[in-house]
Order: C-alpha cells, then structure tokens, then sequence
C-alpha cells in the first residue's frame, strides 16, 4: 500500500510537471522571443536561443516608444486607483456593515446595479461624456471609473462585519468622531482586507486594456496594455519589439507571485470567494 | 450646542461614508446608462447633431443579425472552452488538495500565474504561437506527424474559435481551480476516512464525495464563465479582431467595432442595451445562486 502511494506520488508529479510545462510554455516562448531578430521568431524548425541576445528589443522601446514614460504612466493609474479603491470601497463596506440609516435599502440596490450594470454597455455615452468634458487622453479619466467597484464594497462589507460593536461604541463613549473612528479604529483592523482586495485591485488595474485603449491616444500618455497594442500595425509589425514590450508587463508580476506565491494565493482565494 | 453637532455627524457619518460611491455611480453607471437608452433611439455617427429615429435601430438590430451572431459566437467559444476548463480545474483542484500529491504551491502557482499576467501581452504571444504557416503550435503538430498541412488556426472560422477557446482555458483554469480548491479543502476529513474504511480508493471517494458537494460551485463557476465569455474582448480582439467571418465576434468586441470603428454610435447603442438585459439576468441568475451558497 505504501510502495503504491509512493508510486503514484511520483507518476502524478511528472504528470503535473508535464503539465506544468505546457503553462510555462508560452512564457518561455514569450521570454525567448523578445531577444530574437524579428525573422527569427517564425524560423523553421523554432529556435529557442537566438544567435545573438538582441538586448536593443528593450532598449529601442526605451528610446524610441518613450517606454520609461508608459510605465510610470502603468503604475501611476495602478497605485492611484488601487489606494483610491481601497479608501471609498472600505468607507462604504464600512457604512453598510456597521449603521443603519434611512435609505440604507436603496442606496445598497445601487450597489447591486452598478454590479448588473457593465461598463461595456455605457462605452459610447461614457466615450461622449468624456470627450466633452476634455478627459479624453487623460490618466485620471482611465482612474476615476474604477474608483468604486460594487465588488469591493461587497468585499469590505464583509469583512468589517466581523468587527466588533462593543469596540465601536466604546471610541464613542470617549469622544471619538465617526471619521476618527473609520481612521483610527476601522482602517487598522481592515488592514489583511486591504492587502487582499489591493493585490485583486493593483493586477486588473495594471492588465487594463478596454477603457484604456479607447480613450488614451498620445504615446506619453499610453499604459504598458495600450503601448504593447500600439506597436501592431499591419504586416510590417515589430513582432520582437511585442514581445521584449510583453516581457516588461508581464515578468515583474511573475517574480511577484513566486517570492509572495503564499500571500498572493491566499488573498486572492479569499478575496474572489468572499465576493 | 455641542451635543446637536455630535448628533449630526453621527446620523450623517453613513451617507458621507457612501457619497463616493454614489457620486461616482451617478457619473460612470447611471448617467452613461440613461445617455445609452437615449442614443440608441438616434442616429449618430458621432458629431452631427443627433437625429431622432424611434425603434428603428432596434428594427436594424433584429433584422441584421450582427448581434444574434455575436451571441451565438459566444456559446459556440463557451461550450467549447467550458467544459474543459471546468474538468481540468477539478481535477488539478483534487489532485493538489491530497496528500501525496507533492510541490502544491509550486502547482498552484504556475496555473494561476497566467490569470494575473497582462492578457495583451499574453493573447500577442497565442498569435505568434497560432500563426499559421510559421508559427510553432503547427511545427510541433506536423513534426510529430499529426497533421500533414498547417492548420489556419486564426484565419477559418472554427479554429479561430478553438483558438479563443484555447487561449481562455490557458487564462482561467488556475482561477476556477482555485476556487473549486476552497471549497475541496471545506469538506469535512471524516467523510474520506469512512469511505476508505469502507473501501472506497481515491477515484470513487473523488466521484461519489467531492463530485456531489461540488455540484452548487461548479454551477456557480459556470454562470462566472458565462458572464466571462459574453464580455469577452481582449482575447478575440488582439487574436482576430472579431474574424474571420464575424466568426470571433462577442457582443463586446461587436460593440466596440460599431461605435469606434464603425463611428455608428447609435447603433452601438441599441447593441449595448440587449447587452445590458442579457448581462443583467446571468447577474441576476449569479446572485440567486451565490446568496444561496452563502
């Protein structure tokens, strides 16, 4: 019985390693196209290590793409909209957990309908609204939609449910002011919530691609998405400059998640079946 | 004095606390949704002043078939995707919840990393690996003597969707199985030691255990991909850009071609308001099943 478990221990890790592999797969493609020449990519039979390490994939896009700018622009509209997130989602969790208020019934059904209610079916309104009032090619404009998500009220609800009202009503009794008490009581106890919910909020920020591409048009202005989109453009697309562009969105969240893989894994896991 | 005002921010504090989300409800959900129900009476292509056409786009829109298309693209890539998706997510879900399966984290990791990581940057790489006559997926077919000719898998109909499929099972597999994972590790030890006294080896406890208390999540995810394939975008956008034939097309990516390709933005209108009615009921359908799992 133990020489069987042991067996199939063994069979079951290669498999998966196989199977591992195959998810790798396209990463290691990726990885290894971005120093190739561009003829390279489609040679017959595939070459895995290019003749020469073309390292002026990344840096062309440097120089000529303005890619030091998309990615400050990357992480500006991911760190502003995620801690902008966090602040009114929680504020809100907060509100609907912890008071009761006239109106609290309905406000909550228009938490509901934001939630029924997808941005893709407002794309040209929204696309009007914009443009008449100038946002157009504006980081904020890609920021501020995103600001409250019927998800991460949810989330915060939730979670500021377990907190207890003794210790609420207690601040009061010493004078403590609501505001003071979401800043001083509420925030501090939410903060595992906020690293969940952040990580949740920072990658869909950072993998944006819808809104962005719609209302960003200037190349200072573009995001990593919008930018790595931008450099297609009919049969003579710059396939290896795809390619090192891909590498830069997609290997800084890489090393991310295998040094955090626990905390990562475990916030998102709670984080999507708590929502 | 004092007391009044202690009174006021205390009654008030709620509605302060949600003022942000309403505001930006009122600007980003109800304003543009009332603006679309508008627009999809006109005709508008985007600067001329709009002119007011009654049901007709409505009439355009059941007679043309654009968008029953679209949807019927969506359950095509759906049931094409979901199925294998789901099975993979379970078995990769059972399999890294025993206890002889070993580097479970690592596992773990490498199937949900592609869920995190940018989905232009990785459909670009899925094009590359399609392309038809240069591309690797078709090398390694044809030297392992599969295939004979190269298969055109973003340029026919089928294999365009094959090819979305494909890319969206690579995508979501790590997520559904993390989620299919919580509720493997919620069942209770007891019952797999009493289907081993009994007997049972670890097929039929995964096929008479997990399978049946797992029934109301895999429905639960399923109604998730349903939601997921009908706003589909990036994939089919970056791969094929809705083609060939429309073959690819989602209601999302038809919406965007009409309004910003197509500049027909009353149109795109009408589109987005059975977009919205066809999400609102999966949603609706969504919430029934969550509050009932809760």
């Amino acid at each position: 019985m133990r020489i069987q478990t042991r067996a199939l221990s063994i069979v079951m890790l290669v498999v998966f390693l196989g199977i591992a592999a195959v998810f790798l797969f396209p990463f290691a493609w990726m990885i290894s196209s971005s120093f190739k020449e561009k003829s390279e990519i489609f040679a017959n039979p595939p070459i895995w290590i290019p003749a020469k390490l073309h390292f002026e994939n990344f840096t062309q896009l440097f120089t000529e793409k303005n890619f030091g700018r998309v990615i400050l622009n990357s992480l500006f509209t991911a760190i502003t909209g995620t801690i902008g997130g966090l602040f009114f989602c929680s504020m809100a969790g907060f509100a609907f957990a912890k008071y009761n208020f006239r109106g609290k019934g309905l406000l909550f059904g228009l938490v509901l309908a934001s939630l029924m209610i997808p941005m893709e079916s407002s794309l040209v309104p929204l696309f009007v609204i914009y443009r008449d009032l100038g946002m157009i090619d504006q980081l904020w404009g890609v920021i501020l939609p995103r600001l409250t998500s019927a998800f991460g009220i949810f989330y915060m609800r939730q979670y500021c449910m377990t907190i207890e009202n003794e210790l609420l009503e207690a601040s009061r009794i010493d004078g403590c002011s609501e505001a003071r008490i979401y800043f001083r009581i509420v925030a501090p106890i939410l903060i595992p919530a906020f690293a969940s919910l952040g990580i949740i909020f920072f990658v869909e920020e950072w993998n944006n691609f819808l809104w962005p591409t719609i209302i960003l048009r200037s190349q200072e202005n573009l995001t990593l998405a919008v930018a790595i989109r931008a450099l297609q453009s009919g049969v003579r697309t710059p396939y290896n400059l795809i390619m090192s562009g891909s590498v830069i969105s997609v290997v800084p969240m890489l090393l991310a998640i295998f040094i955090f893989q626990k905390q990562i894994i475990a916030g998102l896991t709670e984080g999507t079946l708590k929502g | 004095m004092q007391n009044l005002y202690w009174k006021w921010q205390f009654k008030s504090a709620p509605y302060w606390f949600i003022a942000p989300f309403v505001i930006c409800f009122i600007i980003f959900v109800f304003l543009p949704f009332s603006y679309s129900v508008y627009l999809s009476f006109t005709e508008w292509h985007g600067q001329e002043t709009k002119t007011f056409v009654g049901l007709a786009n409505y009439a355009t829109l059941l007679k043309s078939g654009d968008f029953w298309q679209s949807i019927v693209n969506s359950v095509l890539i759906f049931v094409l995707y979901v199925p294998i998706m789901l099975a993979l997510a379970l078995i990769f879900a059972a399999c890294l919840s025993t206890t002889w399966m070993k580097w479970t984290g690592f596992f773990r990791t490498v199937f949900f990393i592609p869920n995190i990581t940018s989905v232009v940057a990785i459909s670009f790489v899925f094009l590359l690996i399609f392309n038809a006559d240069q591309g690797i997926l078709n090398q390694i077919l044809m030297s392992l003597g599969l295939f004979d000719e190269p298969i055109r898998f973003l340029e026919t109909p089928w294999w365009a969707r094959v090819s979305v499929a494909i890319l969206v099972i690579f995508r979501w597999t790590g997520y559904n199985m993390i989620l299919l994972l919580g509720g493997i590790q919620s069942i209770s030890k007891s019952l797999y030691e009493a289907a081993k006294v009994d007997g049972a080896n670890g097929i039929q406890s995964f096929w008479h255990i997990t399978l049946p208390l797992m029934r109301r999540l895999l429905a639960f995810c399923t109604i998730l991909s349903t939601l997921g394939t009908f706003s589909l975008f990036t994939e089919p956008f970056i791969l094929t850009g809705g083609g060939p034939n429309m073959a690819t097309t989602t209601p999302v990516v038809l919406i965007y071609n009409e309004s910003f390709k197509n500049l027909n933005m009353g149109y795109a209108s009408t589109i987005s308001i059975f977009f919205f009615i066809l999400m609102m009921i999966l949603s609706l359908v969504q919430l029934r099943l969550f509050r009932e799992h809760d």
